[in-house]
């Protein structure tokens, strides 16, 4: 009992310091310029934007497949360490759910802000076509967006229950709101038995709907016939991309909690090396896939493909390329491999660069290739060959990242970060375990 | 008296030059600010079928060529100083307009036998006015298909309508009608020789729906007779096996043509996830239920 008092006190949710309310103020009025951005577009259409004939996706479509791709860290870190059994997985496991919901909401919010008519989304239900990709795309992001929150909120069960007693007499509303949301839990082997139940459906679940999502999402560009898409590899190479976005992210927020919330204890060195060893595997598959997505190419010579790769490798988007690769996958990979690097300061660095990296990696998946279509057209404006975002593209685009930090900081402030009774039951197992050998 | 005679002149002076300066201004106004509009016209007759003039507007705005659209032009018929206005047309975007004519026999020609046509445009408040007359007479080309030594033809002649009399050393284009544009066949210049008349000989395996061709035998732009065209349709084409996916289930049909493995696998999907969504949300009631709290107080 002493144990699981400890870990509530540690673990329960905490007002922010100082410096949490700046960052949660500063999120706020980001949040607020994009959204008047965005009415601003609305109103003016997307003639605000500097998108063209050519560059029809501009970095909207690169932030949504960054956000899509970054949602992917619940399949991969919760399902997959879950039901792998692997048990240092359980510091970790909600802050990746925390993100998997925050991104996946942020996708769906995004991909109706590239809408030029966003009243006429209803649209896309009433006369889609199954044939297109686009609606696969329409019912598989709700689809991930209640999984994910299923994902999040089945385990979160018990330790609502203890913080509505945590909370009853410091904090009455917050405690009658963590009662309703506890629904009911008294940790009786029925409700156990049925939450456990549900975990493992969900896990299970959450595996083929991301993997979904991401196919999906690649499919959206590999249908299109156009270079630099066309590409039977990219569904694995989308999948291995997220998972690289997505644990990148997990690293970098980890450890931007551990040292908010001091979680020292909880979060150690040793969860930062086994998730450095996890992102280096993720970085290394991306690696393979990206030499055989730009060296296939470069070998058969095709007159647009060694178009586009000279705009890639030694063009106007060169520096950015060898940025994503370099930054992006090469040094994480150089740096995680020693022990040292895997420690979480560097791990940190690693994490955002990584994040940074993903990031530009999908602007450089959509732009360059929309720059260069099979059928130049004739008497093109010279404006069109280019593209570089609008101030409102901007404004919006930072807007979407904040609100997404927005939902995580929320969620931060009001979850157990950790999840506190599964914590309680490893330790006392720890210990029963520990006095069966004595 | 003559003092007041002296007051009303060189009031009467002040009130001209006012006039004047007023009138002069008004006429530098306007002429800074329009632009002069270029008509152009084409006469077309398509043979048993409608007579129509081709109009275009434009004007040479900051050094370029601007099409003028939405501008009233007026279509008139000239004929032994008389003159009949046969209707109006409105330019489109691209500045140009179709008038078209019942038969020729709608317009008058002159003495002559020339028929004459000015289009005009009166002018607003960005362009001058204009006009343009173009003049033609009437032609005809008989057009039919001959069959020589197992080798089709396509057979013309070129005739003037009022004098009834064959037109020779005249070109006239022959080609087959094509989607965008026509397919020119036989030699470039056809010219007619003394009888009026040419003869070209139709290519082999040219497909057509069902066979079916039409043949345009064109004189074209022609100073005196401006644009015959005679129209003949024959079945000498090879014909095209339609391939059409219209009516069948497809990648690129319309929603209700969907195929059907893509009806299937989706909704399959997509009622198994949610199915197994709704079983984990009617878990979540069953654990508020209050009979499992029960369960645990005993």
């Amino acid at each position: 009992m002493k144990v699981t008092n400890k870990l509530i006190n540690d673990l329960a949710p905490r007002e922010f310091s100082k410096a949490g309310v700046i960052w949660t103020w500063l999120l706020i009025i980001i949040s607020v310029a994009g959204i008047i951005a965005y009415i601003d577009q609305v109103i003016k259409g997307q003639i605000v934007t500097n998108m063209n004939d050519y560059a029809l996706w501009g970095i909207y479509i690169s932030n949504f497949v960054f956000f899509v791709a970054t949602s992917f860290v619940g399949a991969v870190t919760v399902a997959v360490l879950r039901l792998t059994n692997n048990s240092w997985r359980t510091p970790i496991v909600r802050i990746a759910e925390i993100i998997s919901v925050a991104a996946i909401i942020m996708a769906g919010i995004t991909i109706m802000i590239d809408m030029g008519r966003p009243d006429r989304l209803l649209n896309l239900f009433i006369h889609g076509r199954m044939q297109s990709p686009i609606i696969w795309d329409v019912i598989i992001i709700p689809t991930y967006i209640v999984i994910s929150l299923l994902l999040l909120y089945f385990p979160l069960l018990p330790d609502f229950a203890l913080l509505k007693k945590h909370f009853k007499k410091t904090s009455p509303k917050l405690s009658k709101w963590y009662g309703k949301l506890s629904l009911n839990w008294t940790g009786s082997a029925d409700q156990k038995r049925i939450q456990l139940k549900s975990i493992q459906i969900v896990a299970f679940l959450t595996i083929p709907a991301g993997f979904m999502l991401q196919t999906i999402d690649a499919w959206l560009f590999s249908t299109l016939f156009r270079v630099g898409w066309d590409s039977t590899n990219m569904g694995a190479y989308f999948i291995s991309g997220a998972s690289v976005a997505g644990v990148g992210a997990l690293v970098t927020v980890v450890y931007v909690i551990r040292r908010a919330y001091k979680l020292e204890d909880y979060i150690t060195d040793y969860h930062f090396d086994k998730m450095g060893k996890f992102l280096v595997l993720t970085c290394l598959i991306y690696l393979y896939f990206n030499i055989n997505e730009y060296l296939i190419p470069e070998f058969t010579s095709k007159k647009e493909e060694i178009t586009h790769m000279n705009v890639l490798v030694s063009g106007k988007y060169a520096p950015l390329f060898w940025f994503v690769n370099i930054a992006g996958l090469v040094i994480p990979i150089i740096t995680l491999l020693f022990k040292q690097g895997r420690k979480p300061l560097p791990m940190f660095f690693i994490g955002f660069l990584v994040v940074l990296g993903s990031w530009w990696k999908r602007y450089l998946i959509v732009t360059p290739t929309l720059l260069n279509p099979f059928l130049p057209m004739e008497g093109v404006p010279e404006e069109w060959h280019h593209y570089f975002p609008s101030l409102h593209e901007w404004l919006i685009t930072a807007a979407t990242l904040a609100m997404a930090l927005l939902i995580i900081t929320i969620l931060v402030r009001y979850l157990p970060i950790i999840p506190i009774q599964r914590t309680a039951d490893e330790q006392k197992l720890l210990k029963t375990e520990k006095n069966t050998e004595i | 008296m003559s003092h007041l005679n002296k007051i009303r002149n060189v009031f009467s002076a002040i009130v001209y030059l006012i006039f004047l300066i007023s009138g002069f201004q008004n006429l530098y106004a306007q002429d800074a600010e329009k632009n002069k509009v270029r008509l152009k016209a084409d006469y077309v007759k398509i043979m048993d079928g409608e007579v129509y003039f081709n109009l275009g507007a434009t004007s040479r705005i900051n050094k370029e060529n601007v099409d003028v659209a939405n501008i009233e032009l007026t279509i008139s018929n000239e004929f032994d100083d008389d003159e009949i206005e046969l209707g109006k047309v409105i330019t489109d975007m691209e500045g140009r307009a179709k008038f078209v004519l019942k038969n020729l026999a709608a317009i008058q020609p002159d003495s002559t036998h020339t028929y004459n046509i000015v289009i005009s445009f009166k002018g607003n408040d960005a362009f001058t006015r204009a006009s343009k007359s173009i003049s033609f007479k009437d032609a005809i080309i008989k057009a039919n298909i001959i069959t020589k030594d197992s080798i089709n033809y396509i057979s013309a002649s070129l005739l003037d309508a009022q004098k009834d009399s064959l037109l020779s050393d005249r070109l006239l284009n022959v080609q087959v009608q094509r989607l965008f544009r026509p397919l020119p066949i036989g030699k470039e210049f056809n010219s007619t020789d003394e009888n009026g008349t040419i003869l070209v000989p139709i290519e082999e395996g040219i497909p057509g729906v069902d066979g079916k061709l039409t043949f345009e035998v064109v004189l074209k732009e022609s100073d005196d007779y401006g644009t015959v065209k005679a129209l003949v349709n024959a079945p000498v084409g090879v014909p095209i096996v339609e391939e059409s996916t219209f009516d069948k289930r497809t990648m690129w049909s319309p929603r209700n043509k969907t195929p059907l493995f893509l009806l299937i696998v989706p909704n399959l999907l997509i009622i198994g996830m949610w199915g197994i969504i709704v079983y984990l949300i009617v878990n979540l009631f069953k654990i508020s239920k209050p009979k499992i709290e029960k369960n645990e107080n005993i």
